[in-house]
């Protein structure tokens, strides 16, 4: 049997897979110093200003923190005078507090049965409309362009900036990054607009990552984007987590597959609800299964990290994969060297 | 091309510094307002929301171009008798409580003022007493649009509407439901009035709702 780790490398590379890989087990996500300087906010905690400024609030029962735009919170306040409100934060963190995270986080991570994936968030699109209010930075990208230009180059070099200090003191072997690209049918911009301000500096960013010891690039966008998939290819995306069911997901494969894996298809709003079952949660998982096949296609709740809104759901889809698998290909779940689930939601 | 041609080329683009001086030479030209308005204006942002709808245009370019439309009735407005801008009537929307997505509830206002609704936002995570406290302090509202994109708060939705559908003013108003996990289903199930899976088709169904 093949390791979580291995089994994922034979679906992206459309080898022999002996399984479907089942949800995150092959993928660990893991912090950095930075994380902690500007912390994720816990369910319950409101109105927590971030390293940049930036208010966010993760009220009970939704899947992560949500940033607060009431006028007084806005941090852009006038975006041809854009710098004067965005200071980005110092990535300037000491040997110990390398070394502290590396040896309590990612050396204990078995690096044979996942990948050690540095969990990085916001993305470009998403901080500029922390920054701006997504009404105004959508805006922006037709009325400013130059100045949405400049400041997506400020968050780029940023990031970079970010990227080298993770290759040089963690090696991470693959990177978690998260932008939201659009909604449940639609990107937020055309592709057109998409590749003019994005395409060079993800190429930038994933080519950094690439070019420093990672493998995986693992991009997150739970929304339809299939109409990006050329320009996530050309930025070097190697796993597209979070797409939607609403993206024809078979016919991406068919056409994409072996440049790029597709990782989710379980969309929350028909799994994650009140009153779900293990009943849906099996209905779903065997259908997209079904649908998808296990070449170039991981099948994985939507949201951008392990767990789901109400809990129990992102376990019961687990347990209907493992089922599946062993009844498809044999495989015994209790004989899967697997990592302890990670659950982060 | 006649000015009015001009406004509506300009709404349509979302040229917002442009479409004052527009509408301001449509006037001079002697143009009545109330052309202006119809076919300058709101027919143009029938035809942003039907590319909309159509994916031929994206939000960025709806909401330039409604934005443009707000500049052209600013210049409008003295000239128009009072109420031609919202002459459809009154509308509320908000995301419902424990939801704090704004944007699809930010282009569905749009797009219903646009149509010729005066809208009244009241925001996100807004709760069942703070909406019927704004029904309250606007009796002459024709419709309430609720917004979630959360299946987490479907229930608030449910709450809101089951409120709605029990007060005594249900009579006088038409409720619309929407939103990412929203289905027609889930409207029908809950009591709505209406449901519509994009902004275009929202104000195109508050039209119907308040024709009917």
């Amino acid at each position: 049997m093949l390791t979580p780790k291995q089994n994922m490398l034979e679906v992206i590379r459309g080898g022999n897979p002996d399984r479907f890989v089942n949800q995150y087990e092959a993928v660990q996500l893991l912090f950095h110093p930075y994380s902690f300087s500007s912390p994720l906010l816990q369910k319950g905690q409101e109105n927590v200003v971030n390293a940049w400024g930036v208010t966010n609030t993760f009220p009970e029962g939704v899947p992560g923190s949500f940033p607060v735009h009431t006028p007084d919170k806005i941090v852009v306040k006038d975006i041809e005078d854009w710098q004067e409100y965005v200071h980005a934060p110092s990535l300037k963190f000491s040997e110990e507090q390398w070394a502290q995270i590396k040896e309590t986080m990612w050396d204990p991570v078995d690096g044979e049965q996942a990948f050690k994936a540095a969990f990085v968030a916001p993305g470009l699109f998403e901080q500029t409309h922390h920054l701006c209010e997504i009404t105004n930075a959508l805006m922006y990208y037709i009325t400013n362009e130059d100045e949405m230009h400049d400041l997506i180059k400020y968050l780029t070099e940023w990031e970079l900036e970010l990227a080298e200090g993770i290759c040089s003191h963690l090696h991470p072997d693959a990177v978690f990054h998260h932008d939201d690209w659009g909604g449940l049918d639609s990107t937020f911009m055309s592709p057109a607009m998409f590749d003019e301000f994005f395409l060079d500096p993800y190429k930038q960013i994933y080519g950094y990552y690439h070019s420093h010891g990672v493998d995986l690039v693992i991009h997150h966008s739970d929304s339809y984007a299939a109409t990006l998939v050329p320009s996530m290819i050309e930025m070097g995306i190697d796993v597209w987590q979070g797409c939607m069911a609403t993206n024809n997901l078979p016919e991406l494969i068919a056409k994409y597959g072996g440049k790029i894996s597709f990782m989710g298809g379980i969309e929350n709003r028909a799994v994650d609800f009140e009153g779900w079952t293990d009943e849906n949660c099996e209905k779903v998982v065997r259908q997209i299964c079904g649908e998808c096949g296990n070449k170039y296609f991981i099948p994985c709740i939507a949201q951008g990290g392990p767990g789901s809104v109400y809990p129990g759901v992102y376990m019961s889809l687990c347990n209907a994969i493992d089922k599946l698998n062993e009844e498809q290909y044999g495989i015994k779940a209790s004989e899967s060297t697997r990592l302890p689930w990670q659950i982060m939601f | 091309m006649s000015k009015i041609e001009e406004v509506a080329a300009l709404v349509e683009k979302g040229k917002a510094k442009l479409v004052g001086q527009a509408v301001q030479e449509a006037l001079d030209e002697g143009c009545d307002p109330m052309d202006i308005l119809n076919d300058g204006m709101i027919k143009t942002m029938s035809v942003v929301g039907d590319k909309f709808k159509n994916g031929e245009i994206f939000v960025p370019e709806m909401l330039v171009a409604a934005r443009a439309m707000k500049k052209g009735v600013e210049v409008l407005k003295p000239h128009l008798a009072s109420g031609s801008t919202g002459a459809l009537g009154k509308v509320l929307i908000a995301t419902v409580s424990g939801d704090l997505h704004d944007i699809g509830k930010n282009l569905v206002a749009m797009m219903i003022e646009s149509a010729g609704f005066e809208v009244v936002d009241l925001g996100v995570d807004v709760s069942t007493e703070k909406v019927i406290e704004a029904y309250r302090a606007n009796p002459d509202t024709r419709i309430i649009c609720l917004s979630a994109l959360l299946t987490t708060t479907m229930p608030a939705m449910k709450e809101t509407v089951t409120a709605l559908n029990e007060s005594d003013f249900r009579g006088s108003i038409k409720v619309m439901v929407g939103g990412a996990p929203i289905t027609q289903e889930f409207a029908d199930e809950i009591g709505a009035d209406g449901y519509s899976d994009d902004a275009a088709s929202a104000a195109a169904l508050a039209r119907k709702l308040v024709a009917a």
